[in-house]
Formats: C-alpha cells, sequence, structure tokens
C-alpha cells in the first residue's frame, strides 16, 4: 500500500519537475557571444507606443528603433541619425521638419507579415505610429509627448473619442501635421515651435516604427510580440523571469563609430571603429529582484555587468572609492557616471500651511544635512542638489552651489521657524511628509527626514505608502510634503523645468502645484527657443526664481556606480540611451579565463 | 456517498458567493480608483475615464444586470478574468505561474511531510531520550529563526560558496537543477514545525492501549509503527497534509523571489504590491474554491482511513 502511494508521489514529483517551467531554454553555445544582464524589475510590456518605463526601454531599444538616436561616444551628449538619413531640414519658422528615411529598412520576419517576411519600413509606419499614440482607446502613456503639438493631431484624438473601441478607428483619416510626399519621407508641421522635438519624441522609443500588419494580427498581445527593425529580436520572454534576445537576420548592419570624446581611444572604446554591429549572437537579461542573488552571480561571472548593492559596497569600493584589491584580483572595472536624476522633498504650494509660509520652507530646507543624507543612503556615492538642474546639462549654473540653497544651517533654520510661526498666526501644526514605499529602505528615508525637522522644532510625522496610493494623492493634490524625484530622458533642462510651469499642475508635471507668473512667462519664452546662449540664460534665470521661492528643498543628484568584468567590451556608460547593446562585445576567452581564476580564487 | 459530496458541494455555493461579494466590497471600498493608478503620471481625466471604460469601471457597482458586481460574478464563475494592469489576460499569468509554484511547493510538500512523520514515528517511540531532547531543540530553533535566514544561509553556503547549486535560476539549467536547492531549504525550514506537531500526535498513539497490546503479542517495532499507529494517526495527519494543498498552489514568495523562480507567490505579492485588483481578485477566487474543494476531500478522506467515520 505504501509503495504504491510512494510511487504515484514519486510519479508526480517527477512529472512536476518536468513540466515546472514551461518551454525548454535554448541551447547556448561555447563559441556564442551572449551577453547576460541583470532585470531588477518586472517589465510592463514592449509595445513602444505605450512604453514609459527604463526598463521596458531598456529591452525595447535593441529590438525597436527611432528616427535619431544620441551618438554612443560622443560627450557633450550629441543627436544623429538613426532610421533616419540625416538631420531633419527645418524651415525658418521652426514649424515644419522635413525627415528623410533610409532606404531598405525591414521589419524582422515574422508571421503577421505576407509569407512570413518582413516588409520595408515607409514613412507611413512614422505616420500610422504617431496616430496611435494620438487615439483615445488605445490609452498611451504617451500622448502628453504630442498634446498640442502637431496640426491636427489634436482633432484626430477628438475623432477617436467617438468611436467604439480602438479596432474601429480609421487610420487612413488625414492629419494635416503628419505627410509623406512619398514613402521615405516625413513632413511634420508643429502648431508651433518646438525645438526640442528632435531629442524628446523622434529619438524616443515612443515613436519608433510600428507595423500595422503586428498590430492587426496580434491585437491587445502586441505587448509581448515586438516586431520591429533593431539588432536583435525576442526569441523568448517568460514574464517575470528571462529574456532572450537573439539576432535579427533581417537587420541591415550599422558601423560602430569612428569617432568620440578624446581620451576614448586610450580607453579602448575605439577599438571596433567602422566595425559592423551588432557584434552578440544573444542577450540574456535575467530578473532578479533581490541584491544578494544578483552580486553572487556577477561575482560568479554569469552576468557582465552589475550595480553595487547598498549592503556589499565595502566588499567592492573602499574608502577613497577605489576599486577593492579582491574586485582587482578578479580584473573588474569599476565605471561611475553622473545619472540625470534629481531628488528632493517636494511642498505642496496649494497647501495652506505651507504654500503661503515661505520661511517654513525654508526652515525645513535648511533643516536637512544633506551630505549626511548621502553618507546614509548612498554610500557617498551622490552629489548634492544645489539646484533642479543636473550638471551634466549645458544649461547647469556652475555658481548655483555659492548661492546657498541647499545650505545645512540648523540655527538659521530654527531663526526662521520663530517667523514661519508668525506668519502663521501661532503654533504650527503636525506636518505630513508622505514616503512612497513602505519597506525598511523607505522607513529609514522617512525617519532621517523626519529627524532632521524636528531637530529644529518641527513636529512632523512620516506617512508611508504604497506608490498607486501616492500617486493617486499626489494627482489629486492633497499631499502636504512629499519626497520625490525626477530624471531626465534629453540633455535639455526643459525636463526639469517643466516642473515648475503652472500649467503643468498636478496631475501634469508640476506636483509642487507651484506658480509665478515671471517664471511662467519665461518658460513660454524659452520653450520655442533653439538652444543657445540665450536660452541657457533663460533656464539659469527660471531655475534661480523656482530656488529662490522653495517650492522644494533639493537633496541629491545619484551618481551610478556600475562594476563590469573585463571580457565585456565597449562599456561607455551612457545616461540618456538604451539601445546599447549593439555596441557591446565578449571577448571569449577572457570569459573563460575568469572560470579558472574563480577556482585560483577559491 | 454520492448523496454526501452532493450536499457538501452546494454548501459551497454561499461560500464562494460570500468569497466573491467580500472580495468585491473590499476593493471598491477601500481600494480607491484603479484607473487613476493605471494612467500613470500626467494622465488627463479623459484617459482616466477611457480606462474606466475599457475594464468596465464605469458601470453601476450593485444595481443593474449589467454592473461591475454581477459581472465580477459572471467572470469568475466562468473563469474568465480578463486582463490584468498589464493588459496581460490573467488566465495566461495563472496558467503560466503554476507550473513553477507547483514544481517547488510539491516537492517541498511531499518532502517535509514524508521526513517529518517518518522522524515523528522514531522520536515518539524514543520519548524522553537524548535523542528526542536533542530533536525537540532543534525544532524549537528551526520554528524560531526566520525563514529568510534560511534562505539567505542556504544560498550563500551551499550555492555561491561551495558551488553544490546554481545561485539562480538560468535559461540554461533544467528545472530540477535550479530548484533542488530552494526545495531543500523549503523542506528544512519546514521541519521544525512539522515535526513536532507529529510528534505530539504520535506521542497520544504510542500512549494507547492497542500499542501496548501490539508489543506484548511480539510484534516488531517497525510493524507497531507503520501498521498500527501510522495508521491511527491517520486523522489529524490528513487534516494537516490536505488542508494544506490548496495553500501549494500560491507558491512560496521568498524562495520565488530569491532563487528566480516565476511562481504564482511572486505574482500574488506583486499585485497585491501594485493593487491589481483584477489579478487579486483571480487568486483569492480561486484559492477560495480550491480550499473548500480540498475541506471536502479531507472529510471523505476521514470516511476511507476510519471506520469510526461515516457519510452520515
Amino acid at each position: 500500500m505504501i509503495n504504491r502511494y510512494g510511487s504515484i508521489a514519486l510519479l508526480l514529483f517527477v512529472l512536476v519537475i518536468i513540466t515546472g517551467c514551461g518551454k525548454s531554454p535554448s541551447e547556448t553555445d561555447k563559441n556564442e557571444m551572449v551577453l547576460r544582464h541583470i532585470m531588477p524589475t518586472k517589465v510592463r510590456g514592449l509595445d513602444p507606443g505605450d512604453m514609459r518605463d527604463r526598463y521596458s526601454f531598456t529591452i525595447g531599444s535593441q529590438i525597436f528603433e527611432t528616427l535619431y538616436q544620441y551618438h554612443f561616444l560622443k560627450r557633450p551628449y550629441e543627436i544623429v541619425p538613426l532610421l533616419a538619413e540625416e538631420m531633419p531640414l527645418v524651415s525658418d519658422d521652426l514649424l515644419t521638419y522635413t525627415i528623410k528615411i533610409q532606404k531598405g529598412i525591414f521589419y524582422q520576419d515574422d508571421e503577421c507579415f505576407a509569407g512570413g517576411k518582413g516588409r520595408e519600413v515607409q514613412a507611413d509606419d512614422f505616420v500610422y505610429s504617431l496616430k496611435r499614440i494620438a487615439n483615445i482607446k488605445y490609452l498611451s502613456q504617451n500622448w502628453s509627448l504630442f498634446d498640442d503639438k502637431i496640426v491636427g493631431l489634436d482633432e484626430f484624438r477628438e475623432y477617436t473619442k467617438g468611436c467604439e473601441s480602438e479596432q474601429g478607428i480609421d487610420y487612413s483619416r488625414a492629419v494635416e501635421g503628419l505627410q509623406t510626399p512619398d514613402d521615405y519621407t516625413l513632413v511634420i508641421r508643429l502648431k508651433k515651435p518646438w525645438p526640442q522635438m528632435v531629442s524628446t519624441a523622434l529619438a524616443d522609443l515612443s515613436t519608433a516604427p510600428v507595423a500595422r500588419e503586428a498590430v492587426d494580427f496580434y491585437g491587445k498581445d502586441i505587448i509581448s510580440n515586438p516586431v520591429g527593425t533593431g539588432p536583435f529580436m525576442l526569441e523568448q520572454w517568460r514574464r517575470g523571469s528571462y529574456f532572450e534576445l537573439v539576432r535579427n537576420p533581417n537587420f541591415r548592419g550599422e558601423a560602430y563609430p569612428l569617432e568620440g570624446e578624446p581620451g576614448d581611444a586610450e580607453r579602448g572604446y575605439l577599438d571596433d571603429a567602422g566595425r559592423i554591429m551588432p557584434f552578440a549572437d544573444k542577450i540574456i537579461w535575467t530578473v532578479i529582484l533581490e541584491s544578494q542573488p544578483a552580486w553572487f552571480l556577477f561575482l560568479e561571472g554569469k552576468v557582465d555587468s552589475s550595480g553595487i548593492p547598498k549592503d556589499n559596497f565595502g566588499e567592492a569600493i573602499t574608502q577613497n572609492m577605489q576599486l577593492t584589491e579582491s574586485m582587482h584580483q578578479r580584473n573588474i572595472h569599476l565605471k561611475t557616471f553622473l545619472d540625470p536624476s534629481t531628488f528632493w522633498v517636494g511642498f505642496n504650494m496649494l497647501d495652506s500651511v505651507l504654500g503661503k509660509n515661505k520661511a517654513l520652507r525654508l526652515a525645513i530646507s535648511r533643516s536637512i544635512a544633506r551630505e549626511k543624507f548621502i553618507e546614509l543612503f548612498s554610500n557617498n556615492r551622490d552629489m548634492v542638489a544645489h539646484g533642479m538642474v543636473v550638471p551634466l546639462m549645458d544649461s547647469y549654473n556652475p555658481d548655483i552651489r555659492d548661492e546657498g540653497y541647499s545650505k545645512y544651517a540648523p540655527q538659521e533654520a530654527k531663526e526662521l521657524l520663530k517667523e514661519a510661526e508668525k506668519v502663521h498666526g501661532g503654533k504650527l501644526p503636525v506636518l505630513k511628509l508622505a514616503v512612497p514605499g513602505t519597506d525598511t529602505f523607505a522607513r529609514q528615508y522617512g525617519q532621517f527626514l523626519v529627524r532632521q525637522m524636528t531637530n529644529i522644532g518641527l513636529e512632523v510625522e512620516a506617512q508611508y505608502m504604497d506608490w498607486p496610493t501616492y500617486l493617486e494623492k499626489m494627482n489629486g493634490r492633497s499631499l502636504q510634503m512629499f519626497t520625490s524625484g525626477a530624471h531626465a530622458s534629453i540633455t535639455d533642462a526643459q525636463d526639469f523645468l517643466q516642473s515648475f510651469y503652472s500649467r503643468n499642475w498636478a496631475p501634469g508635471a508640476n506636483n509642487f502645484n507651484y506658480s509665478n507668473p515671471e517664471f511662467d512667462r519665461l518658460y513660454e519664452k524659452a520653450v520655442v527657443m533653439l538652444d543657445g546662449p540665450e536660452r541657457r540664460r533663460l533656464y539659469r534665470k527660471m531655475e534661480k526664481i523656482a530656488l529662490d521661492d522653495c517650492p522644494a528643498a533639493f537633496l541629491n543628484h545619484r551618481v551610478a556606480y556600475v562594476l563590469h568584468h573585463d571580457w565585456y567590451k565597449n562599456y561607455k556608460p551612457h545616461a540618456f540611451a538604451y539601445g546599447l547593446s549593439k555596441y557591446r562585445r565578449i571577448d571569449l576567452e577572457k570569459r573563460q579565463a575568469y572560470k579558472d581564476l574563480l577556482k585560483k580564487l577559491k | 456517498m454520492t448523496t454526501y459530496i452532493i450536499r457538501r458541494l452546494l454548501y459551497t455555493i454561499p461560500i464562494v458567493f460570500g468569497v466573491l461579494l467580500l472580495t468585491f466590497i473590499l476593493f471598491n471600498l477601500v481600494g480607491g480608483d484603479p484607473a487613476i493608478e493605471m494612467a500613470g503620471k500626467n494622465a488627463t481625466a479623459e484617459t482616466i475615464a477611457e480606462i474606466r471604460a475599457e475594464y468596465g469601471l464605469d458601470k453601476p457597482l450593485f444595481f443593474s444586470w449589467d454592473s461591475q458586481f454581477i459581472n465580477h460574478f459572471k467572470n469568475a464563475l466562468t473563469f474568465h478574468f480578463g486582463r490584468a494592469r498589464d493588459r496581460e489576460l490573467i488566465a495566461d499569468k495563472i496558467l503560466r505561474g503554476a507550473g513553477p509554484s507547483l514544481s517547488l511547493t510539491v516537492p517541498m510538500f511531499f518532502g517535509t511531510v514524508a521526513i517529518s512523520v517518518s522522524l515523528s514515528l522514531v522520536v515518539a517511540f524514543l520519548r524522553g531520550s537524548r535523542w528526542d531532547t536533542l530533536i525537540v531543540i532543534l525544532c524549537v530553533a528551526g520554528m524560531s529563526l526566520p525563514y529568510l535566514s534560511f534562505i539567505l544561509f542556504g544560498q550563500y553556503f551551499l550555492a555561491y560558496k561551495f558551488g553544490w547549486f546554481p545561485v539562480f535560476f538560468s535559461p540554461d539549467l533544467v528545472t530540477a537543477e535550479y530548484i533542488a536547492l530552494p526545495v531543500i531549504i523549503g523542506i528544512v525550514a519546514g521541519l521544525g514545525g512539522n515535526l513536532r506537531f507529529y510528534r505530539t500526535v504520535m506521542l497520544d498513539e504510542m500512549k494507547s492501549d492497542y500499542v501496548r497490546t501490539a508489543f506484548a503479542k511480539g510484534l516488531s517495532t517497525k510493524r507497531v509503527l507503520f501498521k498500527h499507529v501510522l495508521k491511527n494517526a491517520m486523522v489529524p495527519i490528513i487534516t494537516q497534509v490536505v488542508l494544506a494543498i490548496p495553500f501549494l498552489f500560491l507558491g512560496s514568495l521568498l524562495l520565488e523571489r530569491f532563487f528566480g523562480i516565476p511562481g504564482l507567490g511572486y505574482l500574488m505579492v506583486e499585485a497585491i504590491g501594485s493593487r491589481d485588483y483584477f489579478v487579486i481578485n483571480a487568486m483569492t477566487y480561486i484559492s477560495a474554491v480550491l480550499f473548500v474543494v480540498f475541506n471536502l476531500v479531507t472529510d471523505i478522506c476521514y470516511v476511507l482511513v476510519d471506520p469510526r467515520v461515516s457519510f452520515d
């Protein structure tokens, strides 16, 4: 009897083990050049029209391409053509952009096409992709990029509101500002000048051409069936587990850049100059949510590069912020670069206590010891933010640090607090600081900030909430103080400054609900100007206006520390681009040698 | 027996209805508007309204044939759970996650039950000895340690330091390779509580008259333990074992996260974190149905193993 039950249990066990994870992975040849990466979070979907998070961009940018891209090596960052033949021809009034599209760009082969063969990309594909974003039934997160920008596109959106469903949309309906005089020319007409269009929109993955056949064929499942023109195509995506991308045989080939910034040749970044990319045969991203296994896999040589988990920072980096001996022994390299991000404690300017009390906002700002904050929360990696604009941007004002907007001055803060009580007309109520997240890190973050404020005599309560709740309250303008931040997607400081423009109040980018007529006037003037000294001057002036009003206490700019093995070539950090796997190369001999090195080290 | 099963199945209807009603009310009362969250930052009121329409959130809550609750009820009964917030079909998510979860939890479950029941018999037989004391101490220690510490310890030493197991899932590995370590960790971490429970059950039986009689008749220890004591201890064992089966479906969140097993434990917690009510509803409903079914199975098993219990 027991034996029979035992056999059944054993059979069940074996069946479960065999069938447990479904489709078996494709075999990996030893001579195959495979890039192995870590994906620290779940990816929402691979439909470029609805992508907005950096992790989806990271995968999507290997599959889809845009008209323009950032130069891989040049600094300051520079935009260059990708699917376009050349930079756009812009009319004198800055309203019409004529873009020539390269011939011979083919979509990857897919069953959505007749005979399964990918067809050539034409100008109409770009028009379709833009109209698709405008279609309200599609619910794209990217519409705000194009709202009130292109002639006739808002009217097309209006038309879609009356349609029954996404399938019922007539995409042949003309949009005046999107014309295709021939198959390889796209003409975009704007309502008003939008000089940032190329970097903000045409180099943004949301505008990558999507084949209508693919959308019609896959319907809502297009999110997991990407059909692009890029160097790689999706082979397998086991959601929540891993992505496997392989070379796209229809990819036309692209030459590795011939020039970069001074010093690139010495650092080996030009060793592959002129060679046809991509170099890798396959890319595997493994979804790893916990830092311990990710770190172990990196040390075992099973992934090519890694960030440094906070708890392992001392193992990798010395107090002088150099690599430790054990990392040197493993031939591991360190790359650091400034991330285009700024973090802050924001004040809701509509709040009855904070909004009209500048002395209170200043007191809070002066109460925060930013250096200590950076030491505790980023192992001294980050930089103090003296304003919202990141130092790597042209319009960054190097003198801003001398203005003392982010200085730590507890005594001055206490004086300001007395003034704040006078303005308020009595004792200040308990202030509430909203912190997104309920985990240990969020609580430490909140506790530190609360402690700083209570040190000067304020009563503050941290409220920890999950992201959707936080977002809902933020959009409803009901948060009093909140920790937040922004990550720029372009080199233009407008990405940060738009957060202070009064027409962008929440649920727009201006979560502070800040308003200053002079700021607005300068913003409206600057955003339609071409990049140049005058616009930079206006940007700096606007930043100063906002800082004087203190709608936020700016905390830090993130500095990324990335480690990679010495077999991982052409690993030059880039703050804005995502589709970089085509440049990467693996030295297979060195990767093999690492296994022997590990045995010796153990 | 058939009448009994039919009667019990009829009892499940109000239970399932209650679960559906409770989850619906809870998510609508405390959940806030999922459309606002789905629309993300910078969304216009029009976009939010479209999302509401897309997911049927613009319909009346209760008092209409096309109300949200009626649709919620209909969808649950037909197992049409619709799409999650990321627009993927929920049924696909669940089907995809069930395999990995079960591949982890089923061997863990059988391993834990087999080892703890066998050991409990031995320990009960050796009650009062130094072995018994040592095992009880180890059980209490095992129960006191957080689950996470077993994972961190196992992953660091057995996988990273000694290299006996892979640290994490990799597409190059076959399933048995990468689930071996999490299964071992799961079994070891679960042994303490289970062993103590079964030891108590076995000790109760060992004190019975029939055991003394069996030994007096000269039966071997093995025969007394496995033929008589184990059979008589089956009722509490069945209760413990069969009622644990529905939870196997829910997977093991921590093991799944640390070893990269894309199962349902991760799916459920991720859904809670992102307030994906559509997924939470589906998982809650399936869990409730499984629980009710296995309750019935437990009752039938009682009759099969204990002649004192009948279907009447």
